[in-house]
């Protein structure tokens, strides 16, 4: 039995990507079992997935302790050293990261390998849905599942235009994606800064690796009305000397005051890893 | 065996399309995690023209429940699904559905009442509903059970509603290969719904509700039994064992597939010492366990327990005079009593000449993991108690998880 655990954010698709994966695998004669973790999930926070394939059917029902292959959707989320927990020694990382897999931070008794499937998604769907590309880079570094089991498997669930741009993504992140190499590791993760105040966040220390996009104000273009301070949903932007501030660890990157500002002086950057 | 036609889905599609091909007439649903996709799904098979049915929006399960109840008495086939505290807020009209001998069909995603991660205290609150209780271990099981539930609840022998329950998140979000029936042949397996227009006679009813009734003398009940509905109805339930493992049957001899006897399934429990009792998507991870346990010599079997009201008391006591231990994994525990399965056990059991041990677990309560370890932990206290070895204490709470 192979043992796969995802790892993404809420809106990448990573239950998506996992279901995908079991047709695709059904579809070449494999028993597959797709669990998805549920709680309360939200745009932007982490969530799990786990996969398991074999010839048989599949009678386990816990989770996934100790997977073959840990596929990361996320880019910061593949900073993080929990993504090896567990992880089989000599495993398989297979992650969402815009540098090659020599640069890739987390070091070990494992492989990796990487592929910027931000950027591949942002060009074919215009989203940064990321789910669809990396089961190309998935087929391509396992051959566990063929990549037209999993074109077949995309264009099932999304017929038509939808599914054909899906199809482009994994074909790009399949070509893409290098061998990989044992891991190297050695760059430091980013320390957090200390615990959020203000209500709705519970036990987040910061929401700042939730997005893709960072808002940028350019002062000349704003005209001090208010508008972004009033709809932000996160009350990330607060009010200076007749501009607007912002607590970039409550931002998620929602976009709402990009869309909002009249003069359009909030821009979107694609936040660097 | 006939077209194999297959389809990756969740246990909620898998119920979802239970209910397509029984085609049912009236679904009542309110939505409430971990069961809302299943009326996502009969909606879309409406919309799509593929089900004629009436899917009701309600303001809630009292309201859903009374709806597929209403819907039922005038002679449409009803489905109506809930979890956790949607079930607990529909324990009044189920009442209702069961003695009026209305063959509804719940599916029943568990949810417990503490939280929102799966334990059976959702359906488990429900024993003195008088419905028929099922728990199911994968997808393709809810999916059948679905079929053979309309089967054995408008069977005229049996006229009772039925409750399937599987675990919410670990089977109604988890997608697995299943295997979608034809049409066609299911349509063979399942007649359609002949309502009874009144099962019991008024006399009956006018006996419930004065005081008084059934005294000598008291001429306008006709000197009715007022005990004799719940009689009756207690019968009937006991009395539907014979009819579920008919269905069971002929159900396998039509799909090729059957779960046990229908009530029970046994699984490598000839020669076994000791016996573990498991239900719903444990029982899918024992199964595991026993065969470990098995390659290293060790004799235990498990039994899926499916039908749990009825309870399946022949079984156990045919099953208790060649074992020496059993431990029930009890996913429930009814607050101050116990656990559901371990009193209904012992109760069976306790007439037996020769009585085996009886173990008591409580495993899995709030979605707790349980892993293949921990059961066979179960497993080893229960064939240590089989030996006649002391095993303290008779009835624990497991303990899930920790180190290898």
């Amino acid at each position: 039995m192979i043992e796969i655990r995802l790892h993404g954010r809420g809106g990448q698709g990573a239950v998506t990507a996992n279901e995908i994966l079991a047709e695709a695998a059904y579809y070449e004669g494999k028993y597959a079992q797709a669990i998805p973790m549920y709680g309360t999930e939200r745009r932007g926070a982490p969530v799990t997935a786990f996969l398991r394939l074999d010839e048989v059917r599949v009678r386990e029902r816990d989770l996934v302790h100790n997977p073959d292959i840990v596929v990361v959707l996320d880019p910061a989320i593949a900073q993080r050293p929990s993504i090896l927990e567990g992880l089989k020694a000599g495993g398989l990382v297979i992650a969402n990261y815009p540098h090659p897999p020599e640069r890739f931070p987390l070091g070990g008794n494992f492989r990796v390998t990487t592929v910027d499937a931000t950027a591949i998604a942002l060009e074919t769907l215009k989203r940064p849905i990321t789910n669809t590309a990396i089961l190309g880079a998935f087929s391509k570094v396992t051959g566990l599942v063929k990549v037209e089991s999993i074109e077949k498997a995309i264009l099932h669930r999304f017929p038509g235009t939808l599914g054909e741009m899906n199809v482009k993504a994994v074909r790009m992140a399949f070509e893409r994606t290098p061998a990989p190499i044992q891991a190297v590791g050695g760059v430091k993760e980013k320390d957090e800064e200390g615990p959020l105040s203000g209500s709705g966040y519970g036990l987040i220390r910061s929401a700042a690796g939730w997005r893709t996009f960072r808002p940028v104000w350019n002062y000349e273009k704003c005209t001090g009305c208010r508008i972004c301070w009033i709809f932000c949903p996160d009350n990330a932007i607060g009010w200076g000397e007749e501009r607007p501030t912002v607590d970039y660890r409550k931002c998620k990157g929602c976009g709402i005051c990009v869309n909002e500002c009249p003069t359009k002086a909030v821009e979107f950057k694609r936040e660097e890893i | 065996m006939e077209h194999k036609n297959f389809e990756v889905m969740t246990g909620n599609k898998a119920c979802a399309w239970g209910v397509k091909l029984s085609r049912v007439q009236v679904a009542s649903i309110y939505p409430v995690t971990p069961q809302t996709t299943i009326g996502e799904y009969i909606a879309e098979f409406i919309a799509k023209g593929e089900l004629n049915c009436e899917l009701v929006n309600a303001e809630g399960e009292l309201s859903t429940q009374a709806i597929v109840k209403a819907a039922s008495r005038v002679g449409a086939r009803t489905f109506v699904c809930t979890s956790g505290p949607g079930q607990l807020y529909m324990h009044h009209p189920m009442h209702g559905t069961s003695s009026g001998r209305l063959p509804v069909v719940m599916a029943t995603v568990h949810r417990g009442n503490k939280g929102m991660q799966p334990d059976h205290t959702d359906l488990m609150s429900q024993l003195w509903t008088g419905w028929i209780q099922w728990y199911c271990e994968n997808n393709q099981e809810v999916l059948d059970s679905v079929i053979m539930a309309y089967r054995t609840a408008e069977d005229k022998r049996v006229r009772l509603p039925i409750a399937i329950g599987y675990d919410g998140y670990i089977l109604s979000y988890t997608s697995e290969p299943v295997e979608i029936p034809d049409q066609a042949m299911v349509d063979e397996f399942l007649p359609p719904y002949e309502p009874i227009p009144n099962i019991l006679p008024d006399k009956w009813a006018e006996a419930q509700t004065r005081r008084g009734a059934g005294m000598m003398g008291d001429f306008m009940s006709g000197g009715a039994d007022p005990q004799a509905a719940w009689r009756i109805h207690h019968e009937a339930i006991l009395n539907s064992k014979g009819v579920i493992k008919e269905v069971n049957e002929e159900f396998g001899k039509r799909f090729g597939r059957k779960y046990g006897n229908g009530l029970v399934e046994e699984y490598r429990t000839d020669d076994a010492e000791a016996v573990i009792v498991a239900m719903g998507t444990i029982a899918s991870t024992a199964r595991v366990a026993i065969d470990r346990m098995r390659s290293e010599g060790k004799p235990v079997g498990l039994v899926k327990l499916k039908t749990f009201v009825p309870f399946p008391t022949e079984d156990f006591q045919e099953l208790g005079k060649r074992t020496r231990a059993i431990g029930m994994i009890d996913r429930n525990v009814c607050l101050g009593l116990g656990g559901a399965g371990f009193g209904e056990l012992r109760r069976a059991l306790y007439d037996l000449e020769e009585r085996p041990r009886i173990l008591g677990f409580y495993a899995g309560l709030a979605g707790a993991e349980v892993r293949v370890r921990d059961i066979e932990k179960m497993a080893e206290k229960t064939l240590k108690a089989a030996r006649g070895e002391k095993v303290e204490p008779i009835i624990e709470w497991a303990k899930l998880g920790g180190g290898e």
